[in-house]
């Protein structure tokens, strides 16, 4: 790993981290006596991993450093935003959500027709929901569209 | 009856013919869409096979598998982009041969090399399995644990990672396995008091995250690529001439794809370049490799089609997933209460066999599908990429979504995706992320149960001669490509200069 390779760095930080505190939640776990723990206690075979994984991440930065050849372009940075878009219209409802995103994500990678739009954003949600509502008998949460379905 | 039997007459209804028709049809579509693949593409349907009994279930997931792989072949012969990487060799001489105008030539090789390569490796399947059935009764726990290892350990050297950030990501998958209730004392671990968490994280949403929606956000970054299409007149099968000069090449690589295939987490992508170097190696005219070589397609894609049925060996009979996709499969099996294991033979024969023929109906199917249906295949990969994708991100957060009606999978699905997204970014292939995600649990139960067997004398399982050679097989797989790369090929290398 070069001294110039940052994000490298940090994805070495952040396993070890992750690693680090699962680590230290585990040692929290209940213990249970000899005769119940059948064969390992809760936090024994948990630990085993995470060291292996501290252990095995040490051998990549000597070994087979991260490499990243590019930035992230600003297509997939979008496409991120839209995802976080996403998760907060879900608290609105599911269904609004998924018709946003799917048009503003085919918009934002180049779709400029409407009706193509109008198809994505309205017509393939509405399919999904009537297909899942009526034929798998699924019901979406409840949200402002879909509680004038569900009454 | 026979198993062998009662799988075949299971053939004779009506509903599973037509759920494998479809899933076959639906695969070959899903093959040659742009950045959509079996394993993906299998990911994204599971959900949906849920409301289905076992045997539909999985029979359409294999179908999937089987008939997506070949079907990547359509998009590398005619707009050079491998549908699936396993035909990423299949580009090297289908699309120069498309170029010169024969691209219906070049498809109705790569239709009947992948059909003869899938029927031999089923015919291997149904071969093996009466010996698969034999080991099952020299399995207990430390042999069970010891094969669960093994088949961790071939992490190391799948996927598009190197073998230590695989390892990375297939103990982060075991990890993740690992949060829940324990099954064997009753202990909540990692869920920090959340309902959701108490059954552990669900496969079924981490597969769509990792490999749906990570790829949306890799589709982002490959949106200006030109994709081009080659015309193509109509289909063609092949000539005798054609048979002549590939016979031997579909056999050799039907030979070796299964034999790949077999291999514990090793799949069709590797099974096809050795299929293609070997049909270059073996050729009385190696020169033509590259220029349009029908031997190539052939060699490529029975190769990659063979290694379907050989990845199902170890996937059905050792419960590993021989593939990526078979990963996909495997957790279809678990939620459909079905143990994988060497007991399947013995105990679960006949939905066994019933999954064979159905392999082999579909492989026959798609030598049907893609002869009468490659030219409009053909249209289907011009799809563009901005309307089929946020499709997909519909399917793939409802169907996480209809799991259990539980918007905490949808969560799951998007974290994954993005978790999945950066992996990819630093090189850590997902997919024994996945295999480690299956395999954790039943890993730590099988210790567990051997620890109890043996008194906690954990050293005595080295003393079972079974679980020692796994044991050793382990240390090989994981040691093995260092050594192999550092050590033992440049030593090689000095020796021959």
């Amino acid at each position: 790993m070069t001294k110039n390779n940052i994000e490298g760095w940090i994805v070495f930080c952040l396993i070890t981290l992750f690693c680090g505190s699962a680590f230290w939640v585990s040692t929290t776990f209940d213990k249970m006596p000899p005769i119940l723990k059948r064969g390992i206690q809760p936090a024994d075979f948990p630990q085993i991993i995470l060291v292996f994984i501290v252990i095995i991440t040490i051998a990549m930065t000597w070994f087979d450093p991260i490499k990243v050849s590019k930035r992230l372009d600003n297509k997939t940075l979008g496409s991120f935003g839209l995802i976080a878009l996403f998760s907060i219209l879900t608290i609105v409802d599911l269904f609004v959500a998924l018709g946003v995103f799917a048009a503003a994500l085919s918009f934002f990678w180049g779709e400029k027709r409407w009706n193509f739009l109008f198809g994505i954003g309205i017509i393939m949600p509405t399919f999904i929901f009537f297909l899942f509502d009526q034929v798998f008998e699924i019901r979406f949460p409840r949200g402002v569209i879909t509680n004038l379905w569900y009454g | 009856m026979h198993p062998f039997f009662n799988g075949l007459i299971s053939l004779g209804d009506p509903q599973l013919i037509i759920v494998l028709l479809v899933s076959t049809l639906g695969g070959v579509i899903i093959g040659a869409l742009p950045g959509l693949n079996a394993t993906n593409g299998a990911a994204l349907l599971l959900p949906f096979t849920l409301s289905m009994d076992a045997v539909p279930a999985i029979a359409s997931l294999v179908a999937i598998y089987c008939s997506a792989t070949f079907a990547g072949a359509i998009t590398a012969i005619l707009i050079n982009t491998p549908g699936t990487p396993a035909s990423a060799t299949t580009c090297l001489d289908g699309y120069p041969l498309a170029q010169r105008g024969e691209a219906g030539r070049a498809l109705g090789l790569a239709v009947v090399s992948s059909t003869i390569g899938g029927v031999l490796s089923v015919v291997c399947l149904m071969l093996a399995a009466p010996f698969l059935a034999r080991m099952a009764y020299h399995f207990a726990p430390p042999e069970y644990f010891a094969l669960t290892l093994f088949g961790l350990s071939m992490l190391a050297s799948i996927g598009e990672g190197s073998p230590l950030k695989n390892l990375i990501s297939g103990s982060l998958g075991v990890f993740l396995a690992l949060i829940g209730v324990d099954m064997l004392t009753s202990v909540e671990r990692f869920t920090f008091g959340s309902n959701d968490l108490y059954d552990g994280i669900g496969f079924v949403p981490v597969m769509i995250g990792i490999f749906g929606i990570s790829e949306l956000l890799v589709q982002a970054s490959l949106l200006n690529k030109k994709r081009e299409t080659v015309k193509m007149k109509a289909i063609k099968l092949p000539t005798i001439e054609d048979y002549r000069e590939v016979w031997k090449a579909i056999l050799r690589s039907s030979g070796i794809g299964t034999f790949i295939g077999i291999l514990p987490a090793e799949g069709a992508t590797v099974a096809s370049m050795i299929g293609y170097n070997e049909a270059k190696r073996w050729s009385k005219s190696p020169e033509k490799f590259g220029k349009g070589a029908i031997e190539g397609i052939a060699g490529s894609e029975a190769a990659n089609n063979a290694a379907t049925g050989g990845a199902m060996v170890p996937t059905l009979a050792l419960g590993i997933p021989g593939s990526a996709t078979a990963a996909v499969i495997l957790a279809g099996l678990m939620v459909h209460g079905v143990r994988p294991g060497p007991s399947m033979f013995t105990e679960q024969a006949d939905f066994a066999y019933t999954i064979f023929w159905s392999m082999m109906l579909v492989n026959l199917a798609f030598l049907f599908v893609g002869l009468t249906g490659a030219k409009i295949f053909a249209r289907v990969t011009l799809i563009p990429i901005p309307i089929l994708w946020p499709c997909v991100f519909i399917i793939s957060i409802v169907g996480a979504y209809a799991l259990d009606q539980s918007m905490f999978d949808v969560w799951i699905v998007l974290i994954s995706g993005i978790i999945g997204f950066f992996m990819r970014r630093y090189g850590f292939s997902v997919v024994p992320l996945a295999i480690g995600l299956i395999l954790g649990e039943m890993l730590e139960q099988r210790l567990g149960q051997s620890m109890v067997m043996l008194d906690e004398k954990w050293w005595l399982m080295f003393t079972r001669p079974l679980a020692f050679v796994f044991f050793l097989l382990t240390i090989i797989a994981l040691f093995g490509p260092y050594l192999w790369g550092k050590i033992i090929h440049p030593f090689i290398l000095k020796i021959k200069s």
